[in-house]
């Protein structure tokens, strides 16, 4: 086991490595040059050769990579070039917030997910099956954007049952009241597409020889779905769960855009509109690098639940 | 319809009767797989179901259990199931599900994905006792234990606990008959429990499941479609084709007195130790008309004489797979060790060996399909394994290969002419398409297929035909050595003889060289002139066909030997009469 | 065991069907199928069309009042004179907006007179500019004869914030949104294929190589990812979005592609064809392509939606096409500050064409699926 982790610890350094250098050209090469776009409408060339020189891009690439580097070992990204604000800091602070509505999203759709689709696969074929299914289809059609606008004119701004958005100090308080209208929008727009995997996650087990046995010894219809089915698709639904936390870490954009959370996923989409690079370069580091260690986690936690499996 | 054979009717334990099942294929079609078939299963004995595949044993088995998919089946109204004096098919769920189990258990032919994956064999078995049995957990398990011993599993108090991926087939198939028996059932229904099996294991769970019958005096209804099996275990029999009934009755009387002409075609068409006919009979030969007495025959001798032409000689082959092992290391698995062998001109050479032995591997390495770890492969006077790919591409055209899957060894994609039309564009033999053609429907002709068939697509071919379609790709290069992998194993007997003699009238008439691979003993004794038995990637012993059935030297070989079911030895039976 | 299956048909050769017939077959059967075909090819009609400037050419024009209402609704309360246009619409994205409504524009009836004078379909330019009927005159003065319409008081849906008519709109933005999705997702898909076909079949190093790139680009979660892009381009446009999507949306079909080829790999037919003496890229393209196309095809299909609501969103927030192209996204971004005043029937539209259109795809796709394998479902 523990030869297996250093062996996937040794693998992941070339990913990161192509993720830094990924991300150091895409904007430091492709991104144009970030004094024009701060200096604004100033072309005075002085202030931009002081502002280069503030940035560090007068440097050479190497160097300026090297300075990349060193950032990420030591989680230093500098300030925002907006709010001057230190980014570790941002990231820190913004964290919170994120994880209060996500977590909690995470959990209700996967539980409710899984219901649904047990039930559903439980019933295949039939006129319920179908209905449940074109309105999954119908439902994944229509733009989260939608649903946001929809759900907070509705029932935040016109019936009042939540507030339209807002965040607040205390944590219970922003557990039950600003995270619910998002939440609910957050599961309305995932439980559709979630449903339809874990359906045919489960019918791929329906259909398996065991399933027969099961039944040839006589267990009970529930016990077969409870336990021997629901057992062994539980380790698809897991590995989707695992790939799924990531997307925490980034924050769901629009949701926290709209109901102004302050969670990372609004730091993000302010920085993209500000042009604010080292905000969205730390981001995207930050990110990948939980993803890959998410997904060595989410590799073990295959073996704990999958007796076949053999780490080598 | 055959009358039914006299029993004592209060002892009879399962009625079938007028059962008729169909399943619906699509939205027009509906497919008749049981046309109203009656039958008898008496207490205490063992009553075996034996027909070819599509002829609807399995299904039968399935309705009794009420196993049958509800989605797309129906079973026939007049039909009924009598289960002592209850009908089966009346019972609701909740009472069928009390007997499933407990009264009435079933093993099916492939234990590895009849087993649960992710549960040990323990749960799964003590999952049977507290369900019909009552048992508390701690004496569930004690039970179990019990009962894996009672099955042959060696250690059962530590393999309780282990995933039935750490089990071999053998030892998976023992758990699944423990669980059938958890509960004192009256009757086992067996679904090919030993298809799957090598031929050795094969004889272990039979005996281990006539063991059980007699100790526990429980009904069995076996099915199978090897007559063989049927012969040494059975009391009654009955043969089914195409969802009816052709005949049922005593074992002995289906042996020595067959009087359908589908069972006589049965028991004649697979090849026997004893006789080696210079053609084997097909089914075609038996359903017009009466038979030709079967001593009366020519026979085919086979052996070779030393002096004939060498062809082809392998010297020292050797193969290993690398798999990874702790932090740096490999481990190194021998699947060939060191095997050398000579195949003269115009016979074949027979390899033989069990699942594992390497039999397979040593056919793909002459054919360069896998990179050999050592040794030489002579044809022509040239080593064939150190040729650089450009130099083999002259020689690959002269050593052919037969797959075994008759599924996935044509392209899905690509009609019959384009296949057999691609490795002449490969190797430019012919001038020109029409002559490509003109070979194509020739080699049709020759392997005894239709010249429409040129224009249609794998998928609407039966498995045996597919096989002809793969033997005609081969001879459109005209090779000098045919490497058979299990090309029959996966056809039906009746099926597999018409190969058979197709492959043999083609050496007859082209003089090819053979390397026929099988763990079929009895079909290698008939095509081959010349035997090798491989067993862990090493061979065991090269001899005559017929010293080696006579007269093996090797211990393996004669366990071997020995595991081959002999079926009807009965007064009267001859032994080798299937 | 395998035994015996349907014995081919009588003689005189008929073209026996291939998988693609075989599959029509079964497809005609499912109608809900069907019907998304229809829905589909419509849709796929009216991309067309609209490209070739046959409908919906003239949706800049502002026809109707300011924030006109669907005409089964009768002239609201809420159409108001024209307000003045604020300079370009990316910021109309950005913050609140300042819409004065109700107060009446003494330079209205010039403005209107004014741009009547414009050839149809041009940008408008700034308010009040001095030169704009010089410049009219300049420049054509064979449109003008159009004298100072009368504004609509309503459209057939409705009228944005400038009065144009959300109907073209619509039809626009299913071009521009198809359009994108259906190149991205060509080129994803084309990308995907090649790059899994050869890691799948050649493994190792090759199959390395690619595995480390595709770590790359998934280790950055979607959205993350075009966003920085977008960000670090700076440039809006049609092409932009579509190199955008296509290039980092082949991650999936490279996996299953990728998949596929390693289970063909190893399969007796292609064992047969390297017997016979096929070399490997004629296996790669010309044997186990063909085994393997159902699979791209249904993929394809799958990411022409996730495309279309990736670019409704990038368009949404600013990122996506140009100021000048209509897309679902710019749709909905009006809409919000259009929903305070109570106008719905600009997010009804673009959500109600958007939806159809996927619903019809995502619908298509299931029967495609299930056409070409089919199981038991």
């Amino acid at each position: 086991m523990l030869a297996y982790v250093l062996r996937r610890l040794w693998q992941i350094a070339p990913t990161l490595l192509g993720v830094v250098l990924l991300v150091f050209f895409l904007f430091t090469w492709v991104g144009g040059d970030p004094a024009y776009l701060l200096a604004g409408k100033i072309s005075n060339p002085e202030q931009i050769e002081n502002i280069r020189r503030q940035l560090g891009v007068d440097q050479p690439i190497y160097v300026q990579l090297w300075i990349f580097i060193t950032q990420i070992a030591t989680g230093d990204f500098g300030v925002s070039w907006a709010t001057n604000e230190k980014v570790s800091e941002i990231f820190a602070t913004r964290l919170g917030p994120s994880l209060t509505v996500l977590v909690p999203l995470l959990l209700v759709d996967t539980l409710l997910a899984i219901a649904a689709a047990m039930l559903v696969a439980y019933w295949r074929g039939s006129l319920t099956d179908r209905l449940v299914m074109i309105g999954c289809t119908v439902g994944q059609s229509i733009s989260i954007l939608v649903y946001i606008i929809a759900f907070q004119y509705v029932l935040a701004y016109q019936l009042g049952w939540f507030p339209v958005q807002g965040w607040s100090e205390s944590f219970t308080d922003n557990l039950f009241r600003f995270s619910l209208l998002p939440i609910i929008v957050g599961v309305l727009v995932s439980l559709a597409p979630d449903t339809r995997l874990y359906r045919s996650f489960f019918l791929d087990e329906i259909n398996q020889e065991y399933v027969r046995t099961a039944r040839a010894k006589g267990m009970s219809e529930t016990r077969v779905m409870w336990v021997h089915v629901l057992r062994n698709a539980s380790i698809p639904i897991i590995t989707n769960v695992m790939i799924q936390l990531p997307g925490l870490l980034a924050g769901a954009f629009l949701i926290e855009r709209f109901f102004s959370i302050p969670g990372i996923g609004r730091e993000v989409l302010l920085a993209v509109e500000r042009s604010d690079f080292p905000v969205i370069k730390a981001v995207t580091i930050y990110v990948a690098i939980a993803t890959m260690i998410i997904n060595l986690l989410a590799d073990l936690m295959y073996k704990l639940v999958d007796p076949r499996v053999q780490l080598k | 319809m055959i009358p039914m054979s006299p029993l004592d009717s209060d002892d009879i334990l399962v009625g079938i009767r007028d059962l008729t099942v169909s399943f619906r294929v699509d939205r027009t079609t509906t497919f008749e797989a049981v046309k109203g078939i009656s039958f008898d299963i008496p207490a205490n004995s063992t009553v075996a179901l034996v027909g070819e595949s599509g002829s609807g044993k399995s299904v039968t088995a399935l309705a009794i259990l009420g196993l049958l998919p509800k989605e797309n089946s129906k079973i026939g109204s007049g039909s009924r199931i009598l289960y002592r004096d209850r009908n089966l098919l009346e019972l609701t769920q909740g009472e069928m599900r009390k007997l499933r189990g407990c009264d009435i258990s079933m093993i099916f032919q492939e234990p590895m994905s009849s087993l649960n994956p992710v549960f040990t064999v323990g749960f799964q078995l003590t999952e049977v006792l507290t369900e019909h049995a009552g048992l508390t957990n701690r004496l569930a398990r004690a039970r179990a234990v019990e009962l894996l011993r009672e099955v042959g599993i060696p250690e059962p108090e530590a393999k309780i606990d282990a995933y039935p991926f750490q089990l071999s087939g053998g030892q998976q198939q023992r758990v699944m008959i423990a669980m059938a028996i958890a509960c004192e059932p009256k009757l086992l229904i067996a679904d090919e429990p030993t298809t799957a099996l090598d031929v050795t294991i094969q004889k272990q769970i039979l005996d281990l499941i006539a063991d059980l019958q007699k100790r526990r005096r429980m009904s069995v209804l076996f099915i199978t479609h090897d007559l063989a099996v049927v012969g040494e275990i059975a009391d009654h029999v009955i043969v089914m084709r195409d969802g009816e009934i052709r005949e049922q009755g005593p074992v002995r009387q289906i042996f020595e007195a067959p009087r359908d002409s589908y069972t006589q075609a049965l028991l004649l068409c697979r090849p026997q130790l004893a006789r080696r006919p210079k053609r084997l009979p097909v089914i075609d030969d038996f359903l017009d008309r009466a038979p030709a007495a079967a001593q009366d025959v020519p026979q085919r001798s086979r052996g070779l004489r030393g002096d004939e032409q060498i062809v082809l000689e392998a010297r020292h082959i050797g193969k290993s797979f690398w798999s990874r092992e702790g932090l740096f290391g490999q481990r190194e698995f021998k699947a060939v060790q060191d095997v050398s062998f000579k195949l003269a001109m115009g016979k074949t050479l027979g390899l033989v060996g069990e699942s594992g032995s390497g039999k397979t591997t040593v056919g793909l390495t002459l054919m360069r399909l896998h990179d050999a770890s050592s040794g030489e492969v002579l044809f022509d006077g040239k080593d064939l394994l150190s040729m650089s790919p450009r130099e083999a591409m002259q020689y690959k055209r002269r050593i052919q290969i037969v797959f075994q899957n008759p599924y996935s060894s044509l392209n899905p994609r690509f009609t019959v002419g384009q296949i057999l039309m691609e490795p002449m564009h490969i190797h430019r033999l012919g001038s020109g398409e029409q002559e490509h053609r003109d070979m194509a429907y020739a080699l049709l002709e020759k392997v005894g297929l239709p010249g429409a068939s040129f224009f249609k697509y794998p998928h609407e071919f039966s498995g045996g035909q597919r096989q002809r379609i793969a033997i005609a790709r081969c001879l459109t290069m005209k090779p000098d050595v045919l490497i058979c992998d299990e090309s029959v194993s996966a056809l039906d007997v009746s099926v597999q003889a018409q190969v058979l003699n197709l492959l043999q009238d083609l050496q007859d008439e082209l003089g090819m060289s053979y390397i026929f691979i099988s763990h079929d003993l009895a079909v290698v004794k008939y095509m081959a002139d010349q035997v090798m038995v491989m067993n862990e990637g090493k061979i065991v012993e090269i001899a005559d066909s017929d010293e080696i059935y006579l007269r093996p030297q090797h211990p393996y070989t004669k366990k071997l030997l020995s595991s081959i079911p002999r079926g009807w030895r009965g007064p009267g039976g001859n032994g080798d009469r299937l | 065991m395998i035994g015996t299956a349907t014995i081919a048909a009588g003689p005189g050769h008929t073209e026996s069907p291939g998988l693609w017939v075989l599959a029509w077959r079964r497809f005609r059967h499912d109608w809900i199928g069907l019907v998304s075909l229809y829905v589909t090819a419509f849709f796929l009609v009216l991309m067309a069309a609209s490209a070739a400037g046959l409908i919906a050419g003239d949706w800049g024009k502002e026809v109707g009042v300011s924030h006109a209402p669907p005409g089964f609704m009768g002239p609201g309360a809420t159409a108001t004179q024209p307000a003045p246009r604020s300079a370009g619409s990316p910021d109309a994205s950005r913050g609140q907006q300042k819409d004065d409504s109700g107060i009446a524009d003494p330079l209205a009836d010039v403005l209107v007179q004014i741009r009547a004078k414009a050839p149809p379909g041009s940008v408008d330019t700034d308010v009040a500019d001095p030169l704009a009927d010089v410049l009219a005159e300049i420049r054509g003065r064979s449109g003008s004869a159009a004298a100072a319409e009368a504004r609509a008081p309503t459209l057939l849906f409705g009228g944005d914030k400038w009065g144009r008519d959300v109907l073209k709109k619509a039809i626009k933005g299913t071009e521009t949104s198809m359009f994108v999705g259906l190149a991205a997702a060509v080129l994803a898909a084309l990308l995907g294929t090649v790059f899994g076909a050869l890691a799948g079949y050649y493994g190792r190093w090759v199959d390395d190589a690619f595995n480390w790139f595709y770590s790359v680009f998934t280790s950055i979660p979607y959205l993350l990812l075009i966003l920085s892009i977008a960000a670090v381009l700076n440039q809006k446009g049609t092409v932009t979005v579509i190199l955008i999507l296509g290039l980092t949306g082949w991650t999936g079909i490279f996996r299953l592609i990728r998949a596929e080829y390693m289970k063909h790999k190893v399969r007796e037919y292609v064992q047969a064809a390297d017997a016979i003496g096929a070399s490997n890229t004629r296996r790669i393209f010309v044997h186990i392509l063909p085994n393997v196309s159902h699979v791209v095809l249904v993929q394809l299909s799958l990411h022409v939606v996730l495309f279309i609501k990736s670019e409704v969103i990038l368009s949404f927030l600013g990122f996506g096409v140009g100021v000048d192209t209509v897309s679902w996204g710019s749709m909905l971004n009006e809409a919000q500050s259009e929903l305070l005043l109570g106008n719905w029937w600009q997010l009804a539209a673009a959500t109600a064409a958007m939806a159809v259109l996927v619903t019809a795809f995502g619908l298509l796709t299931d029967a495609l699926r299930d056409a070409l394998d089919p199981k038991l479902k």
